[in-house]
């Protein structure tokens, strides 16, 4: 087993010794410090309340109404129909700190953390580009020949190359989580160690703690990370080549629920991959295609990842490396 | 003398319904510097690949110090060390980085030992240097570096000293003799340069279309051709039309070639025809065998053309 944890070390001294990585660590944290900065300049948020909190909740309603009668107003004129509006939400949330005699959250650290788990799709870029190299890399480098001549089965080293690129995406989400708790916490203020807030879910307004929700919300968004992740991978394993692979998996991460929808009128529509990749559907209740049940999506996204490493190995171990 | 090191029995390889290497049987002994040519498309760098691992064998058996790399592949590949064409190691990261890495592939290989093939290899000076840096006699150093790192029983070298300088040649040639002589390491060497291959190598296997189609030692050569075998002697005399004549008389067949003249003689008739000549108040120059070079071998047998 040590010997396995020499290659992870060896695979991931090649990602963090290259300049790409730190690139990719720099536009992140910029983009943290951005979305700050955008966030305190619009002043989208009441970061505070005072003592005197439920008098400035009312007052925050009155804004909100007037602010979602306006856009009524505009979208009756260009009829559509927006359903349940932001605004509207947001007094909802207000009115349920008020029945029940919560004072609301200031913004803070932990909220910041929560907000920013949108940037895992950026996270997910990162991770397809990584993983579409890793292999590919080798074989464009010519490094492959001193790494397949060693004392080691190619399983193994595929293996380590595989876990090496899953660790890049978790000390990436460790990297997001502190830069947004850090700067959340300097900017906005410390929310304490277990705070809760109102959320709008399937079942109706709840107040939950803070942390699990951000555990939750960026559980959900890794679902869809670490299948694109090895989808890449096998493409790069398979075709020795990491534009096709990065390429193929962007276009899929993001056009991925297009397709779904082009096709859902389809029966087997819930057997594409990405119509299981979104399983907060279940939590909301709002599920894509009828039929489907969390059960049914975790088979799913299993037999997918079990494929894409199944095919990953096989023409890993199987191919000769062949003069170029 | 020594046990065999690495041994080809009846080595197969189709690929595309082409068959590459056509039955290939040889034995490399321990200690023993074996020089591998062959033409271009001969399948010189495919059994290269199928000894180290690169490519599965279609039919027969590689066993490196009698362990099959095809059914104890981890064993036979503890002991291969191997340049694999040309040295390319990772560019973004420094030397001593790139020998960690591969080091970290085997079981019990200090910084200690590292340090050493460092200084083995002449690179102290710019190990902490990225490879990308380098010029190619640097990379080829940091690639032999690799491959000796865990001591192994058979070393493989694609082009050992492509990219050297004079010195450099003179070096790793040198090098290499030690590893054979002191580490009784078995060493396979391919090459353009076939008087690389003679300088260095104790026995030389000529491959062509996939099949052995000589193999010899190199320092019998000279012992066994001198005595009975006829050998090009150059005469370099000042009365050439005269001397030709003279030697047609002896009814030894002469060839001349700008102001020199070749005849085949065995070494014995060598002193007999100088007499004749100097008796015929012919002035000698200089009289030398010119040895079959393993070029003109090489070539006779392969047919010519290019040579990889």
């Amino acid at each position: 087993m040590s010997r396995f944890f020499k290659l992870l070390f060896n695979e991931l001294m090649k990602i963090f010794v290259r300049k790409t990585t730190w690139v990719m660590y720099g536009i992140l944290t910029v983009i943290v410090i951005a979305g700050i900065i955008l966030t305190i300049t619009t002043d989208q948020i009441e970061t505070e309340y005072s003592d005197n909190w439920r008098e400035e909740l009312k007052q925050e309603n009155e804004n909100l109404a007037e602010e979602n009668a306006e856009m009524k107003r505009g979208s009756e004129e260009s009829g559509i129909d927006f359903g349940v509006t932001y605004f509207e939400e947001q007094i909802n949330k207000n009115n349920y700190y008020l029945e029940n005699d919560i004072k609301p959250l200031n913004y803070g650290a932990w909220q910041h953390v929560l907000d920013n788990a949108g940037l895992v799709s950026l996270i997910s870029l990162f991770t397809i580009i990584i993983g579409s190299g890793i292999v590919s890399s080798e074989f464009r480098w010519g490094t492959i020949k001193l790494l397949l001549i060693r004392p080691v089965s190619r399983t193994m080293i595929l293996a380590s190359k595989f876990v090496a690129v899953l660790l890049f995406a978790l000390f990436t989400l460790i990297f997001l989580w502190i830069v947004s708790f850090i700067s959340g916490a300097i900017v906005f203020g410390f929310e304490g160690f277990n705070p809760s807030i109102v959320l709008q879910k399937a079942e109706g307004l709840v107040y939950v703690p803070l942390v699990g929700e951000v555990l939750t919300e960026y559980g959900y968004n890794l679902v869809n990370l670490v299948m694109m992740t090895t989808f890449a991978f096998m493409i790069s394993t398979i075709f020795r080549n990491s534009s096709i692979a990065i390429g193929l998996g962007i276009f899929l991460m993001m056009g991925g629920n297009m397709v779904v929808q082009i096709f859902s009128e389809y029966d087997w529509a819930k057997f594409i991959l990405f119509a299981n990749t979104n399983l907060r559907q279940y939590e909301t209740g709002n599920v894509w295609i009828d039929g489907m049940t969390l059960g049914f999506s975790i088979t799913m996204l299993i037999i997918y990842f079990v494929v894409f490493i199944v095919l990953s190995w096989v023409f890993f171990n199987k191919r000769d490396v062949a003069g170029q | 003398m020594s046990q065999i090191a690495l041994e080809l029995k009846d080595v197969k390889k189709t690929i595309s319904k082409k068959e590459i290497i056509k039955g290939l049987s040889f034995n490399v002994k321990q200690g023993e510097v074996y020089g591998f040519i062959g033409p271009n498309g001969a399948g010189k760098t495919t059994t290269i690949r199928m000894i180290v691992g690169l490519m599965k064998l279609s039919d027969g058996d590689i066993k490196v110090l009698g362990k099959s790399i095809q059914s104890d592949y981890s064993e036979a590949a503890k002991n291969i060390g191997a340049i694999v064409e040309n040295p390319e190691l990772y560019p973004f990261m420094s030397g001593w980085k790139n020998l960690i890495h591969f080091a970290n592939m085997y079981e019990g290989i200090s910084k200690d030992r590292i340090r050493e093939v460092v200084k083995l290899v002449g690179l102290e000076k710019v190990i902490n240097d990225k490879v990308k840096k380098y010029s190619l006699g640097m990379r080829q150093r940091l690639g032999i570096a690799q491959a000796i790192l865990h001591k192994p029983s058979v070393l493989i070298l694609d082009e050992p000293t492509n990219g050297l300088d004079p010195a450099g040649i003179r070096e790793i040639r040198q090098y290499i003799k030690d590893l054979a002589v002191k580490e009784n390491v078995a060493v396979i060497i391919s090459s353009h340069l076939l008087s690389e291959i003679e300088l260095i190598c104790d026995r030389i296997g000529i491959i062509k279309h996939g099949e052995l189609i000589s193999e010899r030692s190199v320092n019998d050569q000279d012992d066994s051709k001198s005595e009975e075998t006829k050998q090009k002697v150059l005469l370099d005399v000042e009365q050439v039309d005269h001397a030709e004549g003279i030697l047609k008389e002896l009814e030894i067949p002469v060839n001349r070639e700008g102001g020199q003249l070749f005849v085949e003689l065995t070494r014995q008739e060598v002193p007999g025809i100088v007499k004749q000549l100097v008796n015929k108040d012919i002035a000698i120059y200089t009289v030398a065998t010119t040895k079959v070079t393993l070029e003109d071998e090489f070539l006779e047998l392969t047919g010519g053309n290019v040579i990889e």
